[in-house]
């Protein structure tokens, strides 16, 4: 009989949560087997090849299907709607790498705000104070570079960035600029992108090529580049990708098991774990989850609250483009420099409670084929095609894109299940994205794309106009997103959560949650580093435990 | 078409979540293989249907000052296309086709490419909106997928790298006044980020 499979701790996801988790667990002694969904690419494989990498899709997650309906009676579309990657290193992999610490409210909005109707606000278990620490290592492991006194509204912190902020480029000067002519404080976007060398990895070229590729060469922290070379120094990791996890298994003690999973010919195999860690993003992990049924959890593993999958977050974002009389060079360097987070404080009397970041952002605007397919402005007075479509084209050079990134309310029935009829080519059943908008999402992002206008006013626009890339209504809503939180709740409550302040299952006590899926609420900023942030805390507690039972 | 593709989701989803195109057309899309795609040889269409997608080209990015869809030889990105990555579109353009020019007879009593620019955005606009005289109701795509199909693969053919086998030297881009991928220019320096000095431009010029 083949010698049996096993591990200390079995890591689903090698993204940013996963990625941290298994760097820290290798580097402490213990053995960790890795599944990711995807290869295993190098910098190699990266380009800035738009048609190939974001058009098609060929390089991320080309066989990747999801099911969205707006609500139970809307009818149900097949795609792709996540801008997930399937590789190692997992989404991370093509992040643009703003590095933005939530702030101490963040953590708290049910006791900041109250309870708010069709809304299932709740409070993270943890404080600011006790993830600051962590926050820290991220910044550091990931090179983040920034200008610490730059932000009078930001997290309060005991240490500075490891590199200084990146030069700006004309677009986000005149940002800068018409931010200041409107009072607000201006400050370098951190993106954890190398503003010099550092840690073995070279400075950032500005090409371009951040949100949506790969870095071609390493500049960019991701766990790929960071974590995934250290845990294999170690000896300790045992790396697999090209597997899907499709269940894990329980015992009658009611401990995790083992992880089944299938290999790239839709081969079973099964690897037995003293821990199983969780880390396949917020709609992975539920979806794995779900696909967990047994007789002890017949409606999925660590599923008694009802809310593995529920409460589903995504961000929604209001934007802006505009033209200047100058070449904005927005094709070149990062997605964002420069940023506001004047506006982001919540503030009830304007009609909506929450916020979000400001800042320049290129995506819509740096490379030909998004501009042309995301951004047309004016339809449908103008035609999407002819010379309107020519005219359009002819102003990119000049173009400026804007952004808020704002915090979505959760609510119970936006969620990720079982999709009963679609599979995908593993066989198994693909993620059904079930996702509307609160009505204060609606209020928030009207008021932030008025503040963006002002912007744009402010900087001299020549034309200005709302890309409907990311339009919302109260008939249409985000189907997916490029962040994913909420659907694996942390909490103290075992009604009202699916794993406890260090993220482990409040049900199945050698089974743990480290990606976004824990976050309790979204918060107006990007995820990434709160994530990294988190696992760091988890892997402290967790090695932390194993050292004091084994003492 | 019982419940038409949103404009909105479309473009959204034909652009950022490239999959989707290929899924709400509901045909199965084989995985990319690696081709010269600079050859102008017809692979896929024949002279005919080439003629006749070259002409609907020709008015989704038309020839003004500047070159159009025409002189970045967007139909040659479209036949390769088709040899290739999206030959599960294949029967949606053979019988799309057909179905232009039946369209085009009915209302003109001509084909296609023998109508005037003018004559040949009323076709467009009448596909455009699904609502085409003469369109077989058996062909594979409505009238509005098949458009969206051209009026994408258009866009792609002019604004994708030329190895792809539009964007002919280069037209595209310079009518863009995108310079090409930064990486492999060699990046950009702080002084070219604020345009105190000149970039490259992936055909050789500095602007």
């Amino acid at each position: 009989m083949a010698k049996r499979d096993e591990c200390d701790v079995c890591v689903i996801g090698t993204g940013a949560g996963g990625g941290v988790m298994i760097q820290e667990l290798t580097a402490a002694g213990f053995h960790v087997v890795a599944l990711q969904r995807g290869p295993f690419l190098t910098a190699a494989n990266f380009d800035d090849d738009e048609l190939r990498t974001v058009i098609r899709d060929e390089v991320f997650s080309p066989d990747q299907l999801e099911t969205y309906r707006f609500d139970e009676t809307s009818r149900t579309e097949t795609g792709k709607f996540n801008m997930t990657a399937n590789c190692v290193g997992g989404t991370m992999t093509h992040w643009a790498a703003w590095s933005r610490r939530f702030r101490p409210d963040d953590f708290k909005v049910l006791s900041t705000e109250g309870p708010l109707a069709g809304a299932s606000l709740a409070d993270w278990p943890i404080m600011y104070d006790e993830i600051e620490p962590f926050y820290e290592r991220a910044e550091w492991d990931f090179g983040v570079s920034g200008d610490a006194a730059g932000n009078p509204f930001g997290a309060p912190r005991k240490k500075g960035y490891p590199n200084p902020a990146h030069p700006p480029r004309t677009s986000s000067a005149r940002f800068a600029q018409a931010a200041k002519k409107l009072g607000y404080h201006p400050f370098p976007t951190p993106m954890a992108i190398n503003s010099r060398s550092y840690d073995g990895r070279p400075e950032c070229a500005y090409g371009g090529a951040c949100q949506q590729y790969g870095c071609q060469i390493h500049a960019k922290g991701t766990t790929l580049a960071v974590s995934i070379p250290r845990a294999l120094a170690t000896k300790r990791l045992d790396l697999r990708p090209d597997t899907m996890a499709r269940e894990i298994t329980v015992g009658k003690d009611g401990r995790a098991r083992s992880v089944r999973y299938l290999d790239s010919k839709r081969g079973e195999h099964e690897v037995f774990a003293r821990h199983v860690m969780v880390a396949g993003n917020a709609i992975g992990t539920p979806h794995l989850l779900l696909m967990s049924r047994s007789g002890s959890f017949p409606h999925g593993l660590a599923n008694g609250s009802g809310l593995v999958g529920r409460n589903l977050t995504f961000h929604h974002a209001a934007a802006v483009n505009f033209t200047i009389d100058e070449p904005a060079l927005s094709f070149a360097a990062l997605e964002t420099h420069v940023a506001v987070d004047d506006l982001h404080a919540s503030d009830a009397k304007r009609g909506f409670i929450r916020g979000g970041v400001v800042a320049d952002f290129n995506m819509l605007v740096k490379q030909p084929l998004a501009y042309a397919f995301l951004g047309f402005p004016g339809y449908p007075a103008k035609r999407t095609w002819g010379s309107d479509l020519k005219d359009y084209l002819r102003k990119f050079p000049h173009a400026v894109g804007t952004v808020a990134i704002l915090e979505d309310l959760p609510m119970e029935a936006n969620r990720v299940d079982l999709d009963p009829t679609v599979k995908d080519g593993y066989g198994v059943p693909v993620p059904r994205i079930t996702h509307r908008q609160h009505a204060n999402d609606l209020a928030m992002n009207r008021w932030y794309t008025q503040r963006l206008r002002d912007i744009a006013d402010a900087a001299g626009a020549i034309d200005t106009w709302v890309p409907d890339a990311f339009a919302i209504s109260e008939r249409v809503a985000m189907k997916g997103s490029a962040h994913f939180h909420s659907t694996c709740r942390m909490g103290d409550d075992p009604q009202k959560s699916v794993v406890d302040k260090w993220c482990r299952s409040h049900e199945v006590p050698n089974l743990w949650i480290v990606d976004g899926s824990v976050f309790p609420t979204s918060a107006g900023y990007n995820p990434t580093l709160t994530i990294l942030a988190n696992a760091y805390r988890v892997a402290d507690h967790f090695v932390g435990e194993a050292k004091r039972s084994s003492a | 078409m019982a419940e038409p593709i949103s404009r909105r989701g479309f473009l959204v989803q034909s652009a950022l979540y490239g999959s989707s195109l290929w899924v709400l057309l509901n045909v199965p899309r084989p995985r990319a293989v690696a081709a010269a795609r600079a050859s102008t040889h017809h692979e896929v269409l024949t002279d005919a249907e080439w003629t006749t997608v070259e002409a609907i080209t020709s008015r989704i990015i038309p020839t003004d000052h500047e070159p159009g869809a025409v002189e970045a030889n967007c139909v040659n990105f479209i036949d390769k296309a088709l040899a290739h990555e999206d030959a599960a579109m294949k029967p949606l353009y053979r019988s799309g086709v057909a179905a232009v020019d039946a369209v085009s007879r009915r209302r003109f009593a001509k084909s296609f490419v023998e109508l005037t620019a003018d004559e040949r955005d009323e076709i467009l606009v009448a596909l455009e909106s699904d609502k085409a005289d003469g369109w077989p109701v058996a062909s594979a795509a409505s009238p509005a997928k098949f458009f969206e199909m051209v009026r994408a693969h258009t866009i792609m053919g002019f604004l994708a790298h030329p190895k792809y086998g539009g964007n002919r030297d280069y037209a595209g881009w310079r009518v863009t006044g995108y310079p090409g991928g930064g990486h492999h220019l060699g990046g950009y320096s702080p002084e070219q980020l604020m345009g105190k000095e000149k970039i490259k431009t992936a055909w050789g010029d500095e602007v």
